[in-house]
């Protein structure tokens, strides 16, 4: 009897001591880089760790006073956790979440397009707060493109999982398109080159000279009415009695140049890419 | 004889490390789903480096915060995620304490891949039994289910984790 008696005095005290051990208070969710506190019961001294993303610390503390946590202790969103520790070691989570939005990256695809083309442009624009913790509130994205004076594209996306994107067809004029992500005031700019689509007609003349037959085409233009940049490649031939000849020139400054030393009368053609050119006749050399 | 002993204990050590290498590997389960991926489909290329590079990546941050080195984040982290993974070795050495990371599942779901495939952002509800300890003291030993959203951009040869983003739920 008095053995069970004495157990039962040794399990309670047990559990008194269980009980009266010191209890950890977090907070429920801090905002990145907001000044918060940790609170402990109990009296006397403990050790209170603090592990989280970007921080791992260690330090004395009394406990039933509170421990305060700075704004860079917290400025990473994620989970925390907190141990107290005297004999026993008692643990508390909380999270912290990523302040507004301070920053945007914004992705734009590709650096240079044809114009004319459908979905050739797309853009993805990343909001992150000032401790670059990607944003996960739903904001509001704007995403205009401008061409010149010429508004190509005005378009405002609410962002999913802190991500807003867009997907436009290019232009119809050659030159610099100009896009602008927009969250609040924040803003981030992008730019693509837009060149000239494939050749839309071949217009090519040839004469004869001493040394045989100069051929050049017309400028270049795609169907818009673009000049085809320099370096795309014309193909001229020449058909004679003695064969056929084949030169490949590039295009410089919307023309296209070559120089055939073939004897007889000729049949020339030109082509770039899929395009066929007109066939220019030469009677053979007087 | 020296140079036996030295020979020995080399052979040891890197014997020990393949094992340790292998225990850890072999300890991160990955499932990826890709049904809901958009606007791009993931091909089952990218969706095998993915699940690959996302687990390398976390054994290689266990490595880290186990053995308090920042080497084996090289080539798996970047950006953000780098730096607060930098952070949290420093501050475990200036406390003299470890992180260990045992028994991950790792259930990923792509939430966005973009057009270009120059980024792609996945969910992972990920558990693990994390300890944490003051040198050889546990102070911390808990069963952890975590959510992290994740942004990983493809490098030279392998995804790599420029964002992980705990959350308290979804």
């Amino acid at each position: 009897m008095r053995r069970t008696l004495l157990g039962c005095a040794v399990v309670a005290m047990y559990l008194a001591e269980l009980c009266s051990a010191q209890e950890v208070h977090v907070p429920a969710l801090v905002s990145a880089g907001n000044e918060t506190a940790i609170s402990t019961t109990g009296s006397g001294k403990a050790t209170l760790y603090l592990s989280g993303p970007g921080i791992s610390s260690k330090t004395e503390i009394n406990l039933g006073e509170k421990f305060i946590l700075h704004s860079e202790d917290v400025r990473n969103a994620g989970e925390y956790v907190t141990i107290v520790c005297t004999d026993v070691c008692r643990s508390a989570v909380f999270h912290v979440r990523p302040s507004k939005p301070a920053y945007l990256t914004f992705l734009v695809h590709p650096s240079r397009v044809p114009v004319g083309q459908g979905d050739a442009v797309s853009g993805v624009a990343l909001p992150f707060d000032e401790f670059h913790n990607l944003v996960l509130d739903r904001v509001k994205v704007s995403f205009q493109s401008t061409a010149g004076d010429l508004r190509i594209l005005s378009q405002s996306v609410l962002t999913q999982d802190g991500v807003g994107w867009f997907r436009a067809a290019s232009g119809k004029s050659a030159g610099k398109l100009q896009i602008v992500a927009t969250v609040d005031s924040l803003s981030s700019v992008r730019a693509v080159q837009q060149v000239a689509s494939d050749p839309c007609n071949l217009r090519t003349k040839a004469h004869r000279t001493p040394k045989g037959v100069d051929i050049e085409t017309e400028p270049v233009r795609d169907c818009s009415g673009n000049l085809v940049p320099d370096g795309t490649i014309v193909t001229f031939s020449a058909a004679g009695p003695g064969g056929r000849n084949t030169v490949d020139a590039p295009i410089k400054q919307g023309i296209a140049r070559a120089h055939i030393q073939t004897p007889g009368s000729l049949v020339i053609s030109a082509a770039s890419g899929t395009v066929m050119g007109n066939e220019v006749r030469l009677g053979e050399q007087p | 004889m020296n140079q036996l002993f030295r020979i020995v204990v080399f052979v040891a050590v890197l014997v020990a490390g393949t094992i340790s290498l292998k225990a850890a590997d072999s300890s991160v389960k990955i499932q990826l789903d890709t049904n809901k991926s958009g606007p791009r489909a993931v091909e089952s290329r990218t969706e095998q480096a993915i699940m690959r590079d996302y687990g390398t990546a976390w054994t290689m941050m266990a490595r880290a915060l186990e053995f308090n080195t920042i080497e084996p984040l090289e080539g798996s982290f970047v950006g953000a995620a780098r730096t607060w993974l930098n952070d949290s070795v420093a501050g475990q050495q200036r406390a003299g304490l470890t992180s260990n990371y045992r028994e991950q599942n790792h259930k990923l779901r792509v939430l966005f891949y973009a057009p270009e495939g120059d980024v792609i952002e996945l969910r992972d509800t990920a558990d693990f039994q994390l300890q944490i300890m003051d040198g050889a003291k546990v102070i911390y030993s808990e069963h952890v289910v975590r959510h992290y959203t994740v942004l990983m951009t493809p490098g030279a040869d392998r995804w790599i984790v420029r964002q992980l983003q705990a959350h308290p739920e979804f």
